[in-house]
């Protein structure tokens, strides 16, 4: 590649990539402003994840019990805790919704 | 092309500092369009590093020795295969390896978020964006791959070293280099979700299989490593504790750590402080391995020599702690656990302790490369840290870690009763137990952390074994079909969970396979005239000669080691030394496998009397069940892509938790 060749292709790369870079600002697009979560988001969003710990540890319960990793009456034990805190956490979903 | 390749490298360097301003204010003011060209400067950031790759390449390939990077480390017979992948065994060239791996990684990684993690994804722009303008200022400005030699141009280069010119180093080295840099990726959410707040556990969802990435690149990476050492350095081992070797073990214990810390803050919303500080340590000592590899100030097969780059790499480690550390500190009360430990007989209780020993051994490792560094820096005196004190720390964790590996799977969450205990353990145990008698009685007992870590290897098999036949099992009674049905159906439904207890077996297969091949090994070095014979473990090998083979860039002079074994042919072994058009001596071994025991027979040639004779030094090796190290690598990938491999139902539940409570705001 001669010199002048290498010159042209190296200003078409930066060139290349102030239009790529700059796009966004030309290009329409409708929301530009990104909404932030506000505190009570937060909230229904750490509940959220709550709810779905619970019911995968309902999930996990169940398969521990069915492959003899805790007893019966272990079992029964725990579901019930973890149906309440379910409960609790959707009852507070409820609310904020 | 090297005025493109050098205009390329500035532009890089100036297009991930704009992305990491970018991403600040972006972050800032909430300004999408902001955000979009940040994430744009990265795609055209990958396009200008591969835009340097293909510029050094093609100097490489034609041979322009106004290069440093072409003159010392090809020459003009060097095979095309070779050339090419010479690009990173200069120290310049591989960091610019390592810088196009970054940017394509963080590219990806923005685009796979685009329309996910709104709030955080410009604060990982801009980090991902700081460390890409480190990396492309280390390559553009203080170690170029188009630095021009010092001096007149000559007509030849100095050769590649012999030892970089196998299969193995071709593949290496990439992957090594894929595992340090994407843990990068995880570095940045983590410091994103801290920098908003945003600490919930939509961060860990996004980072777990990047890491995972990182974690599967890593140990593929050293297992190649290992394989190329055992094939190449010609000393009959494959792991030998050196500086470089011990820099990829860290991050990957780290990220080890992790990848099981983040399944109890999933699931039970603790350990949250210590994810952020096992994501920062992971990257950071993936940061210092690149600092150890490069600076010169370890002596190592693996090491480039000494480059100027290695105080930068040193600032920056020690910045990134910082930054990790005041970042967490800042935001302790977000990162309040949800539950506290109830019992220490519980799962999460297994992993806590199982991290505990990750990290205790990742840091042992650390002590034992860093200690020669700070003795030199102290004392004026280099001090050795040699494998005894290695091995002595993986007896007293990895001992305790194998246990772990079968006792978590098999505990309750939250609690576990003595009842339960007995009846899920009498199986394993008594299993166990009984392995141990047996391999007392069979001999092996003259080793005891060797006896203790087959017998914990047998407690951890059986129960893999028990979880995926209960598993299968259950499966069947809830949905019927045939027992291979039921266990895709299992495996496919848990991908994490029986993922990583194909991981486990792999390590069961890796520890037996390191155990017998260094405990049972055996070692025999003679001078052999022609036709005279010796003996190794029942195999007879005979000096048949020395002959001389022309290869593509070398001349290859061995000798010819005709094998028999209870007095039947088992073919030859031809150990030898290239010497090199360069001038440049390499030695290479051959070995002959058996399957499927996976016992080698491995032959060195030492020397070759030099009175026409045709005398020969040689030393045989018979390693027992080495090939299970390297089955262990096929399993290890096996498992890490069941567990990679993307959940349908995962990412159902995920869009139905963040998509419906946060749709109205758009992050």
């Amino acid at each position: 590649m001669t010199t002048a060749a290498a010159v042209a292709a190296a200003a078409a790369l930066v060139m290349l990539a102030v239009v790529v870079v700059a796009w966004p600002f030309v290009s329409p697009e409708r929301e530009q402003q990104e909404e932030r979560l506000s505190e009570e988001d937060r909230r229904r969003l750490a509940l959220a994840e709550a709810r779905d710990a619970a019911y995968g540890s309902l999930r996990d319960l169940e398969h521990d019990l069915r492959t003899g990793k805790v007893t019966r009456a272990d079992y029964e034990v725990e579901r019930d805790r973890l149906r309440a805190e379910a409960a609790r956490v959707l009852r507070e979903l409820d609310r904020l919704r | 092309m090297t005025t493109l390749g050098r205009v390329a490298l500035y532009l890089v360097f100036a297009l991930t500092a704009y992305a990491a301003v970018a991403g600040v204010l972006a972050g800032r003011r909430g300004d999408r369009r902001l955000m979009r060209s940040s994430r744009n400067a990265f795609w055209t950031a990958l396009a200008a590093t591969l835009v340097a790759v293909v510029a050094v390449e093609y100097a490489l390939v034609t041979h322009d020795f106004s290069l440093a990077v072409v003159a010392e480390h090809t020459s003009r017979r060097l095979p095309t295969g070779y050339t090419l992948s010479s690009l990173w065994a200069s120290e310049a060239g591989s960091l610019l390896l390592w810088l196009a791996v970054l940017t394509g990684a963080s590219a990806l990684a923005l685009h796979q978020n685009r329309r996910r993690n709104r709030e955080l994804m410009p604060w990982v722009a801009a980090v991902l964006g700081g460390i890409a303008t480190f990396f492309a200022g280390l390559a553009a400005f203080v170690s170029s791959p188009f630095a021009h030699v010092a001096g007149g141009v000559p007509a030849d280069g100095a050769g590649l070293d012999p030892s970089l010119q196998n299969p193995y180093m071709v593949a290496h080295p990439p992957m090594l280099y894929l595992g340090y840099v994407t843990l990068s990726i995880p570095f940045a959410f983590a410091m994103a979700a801290l920098v908003t707040g945003r600490t919930d556990a939509r961060w860990l969802v996004s980072v777990r299989r990047w890491t995972l990435v990182s974690w599967a690149a890593l140990g593929t990476g050293m297992l190649l490593g290992a394989h190329w050492a055992y094939v190449e350095i010609g000393w009959g081992g494959y792991w030998a504790w050196d500086p470089v070797e011990n820099a990829a073990l860290m991050p990957w214990l780290a990220a080890t750590a992790f990848l099981h810390s983040v399944i109890v803050q999933e699931k039970k919303g603790m350990l949250k402080v210590w994810n952020m500080v096992l994501v920062s340590a992971a990257f950071s000592l993936a940061v210092f391995g690149d600092f150890l590899t490069r600076s010169g100030v370890v002596q190592s097969v693996h090491s480039f020599v000494q480059s100027p780059v290695g105080p930068y790499l040193l600032a920056f480690v020690a910045a990134t702690l910082a930054l990790s550390t005041a970042l967490i500190i800042w935001r302790l009360p977000l990162l309040r656990a949800d539950h506290r430990l109830e019992s220490v007989i519980s799962r999460e209780a297994t992993f806590l302790f199982n991290n505990l020993l990750l990290l205790a051994l990742a840091f042992a490792v650390l002590w034992g490369v860093v200690f020669p560094i700070l003795s030199e820096a102290v004392r004026g005196v280099r001090s050795t840290v040699s494998a005894p004190y290695y091995d002595f720390f993986l007896v007293m964790f990895g001992l305790p870690l194998l246990a772990l590996t079968g006792i978590g799977p098999l505990i309750a969450w939250r609690r576990a009763s003595p009842d339960s205990l007995v009846r899920t353990f009498r199986w394993p145990v008594v299993s166990a137990i009984s392995g141990a008698a047996f391999l007392w009685l069979l001999g092996l007992g003259s080793s005891t952390a060797g006896l203790t870590a087959l017998s914990l290897c047998i407690f951890v098999t059986v129960t893999v074994g028990l979880e995926f036949a209960r598993g299968t099992a259950a499966r069947r009674a809830l949905g019927g079909g045939s027992i291979p049905r039921a266990l895709v159906d299992l495996v496919g439904r848990n991908r994490r969970r029986y993922g990583g207890y194909v991981v486990h077996l792999a390590i069961v297969i890796l520890v037996v396979g390191v155990t017998a091949s260094s405990a049972y090994s055996t070692v025999r070095e003679a001078h052999l005239g022609v036709g005279q014979s010796m003996q190794i473990n029942g195999y007879t090998l005979r000096n048949a000669g020395v002959f001389q083979r022309q290869g593509p860039n070398y001349t290859y002079e061995f000798v010819r080691l005709a094998v028999t074994r209870g007095g039947s042919a088992h073919g030859t072994l031809e150990p030898g030394q290239r010497v090199y058009d360069t001038g440049q001596i390499g030695n290479e071994v051959d070995i002959r496998s058996s399957l499927p025991s996976g016992t080698d027979l491995y032959s060195t040639l030492q020397g070759v009397d030099r009175n026409g004779s045709g005398g020969v030094s040689v030393k045989v090796l018979v390693n027992p069940a080495v090939g299970l190290v390297w089955l262990a690598g096929a399993v290890f990938l096996l498992g890490a892509l069941i567990t990679l491999w993307p959940d349908p139902r995962e990412a159902r539940q995920l869009a139905r938790r963040y998509g419906e409570l946060l749709a109205r705001s758009g992050a």
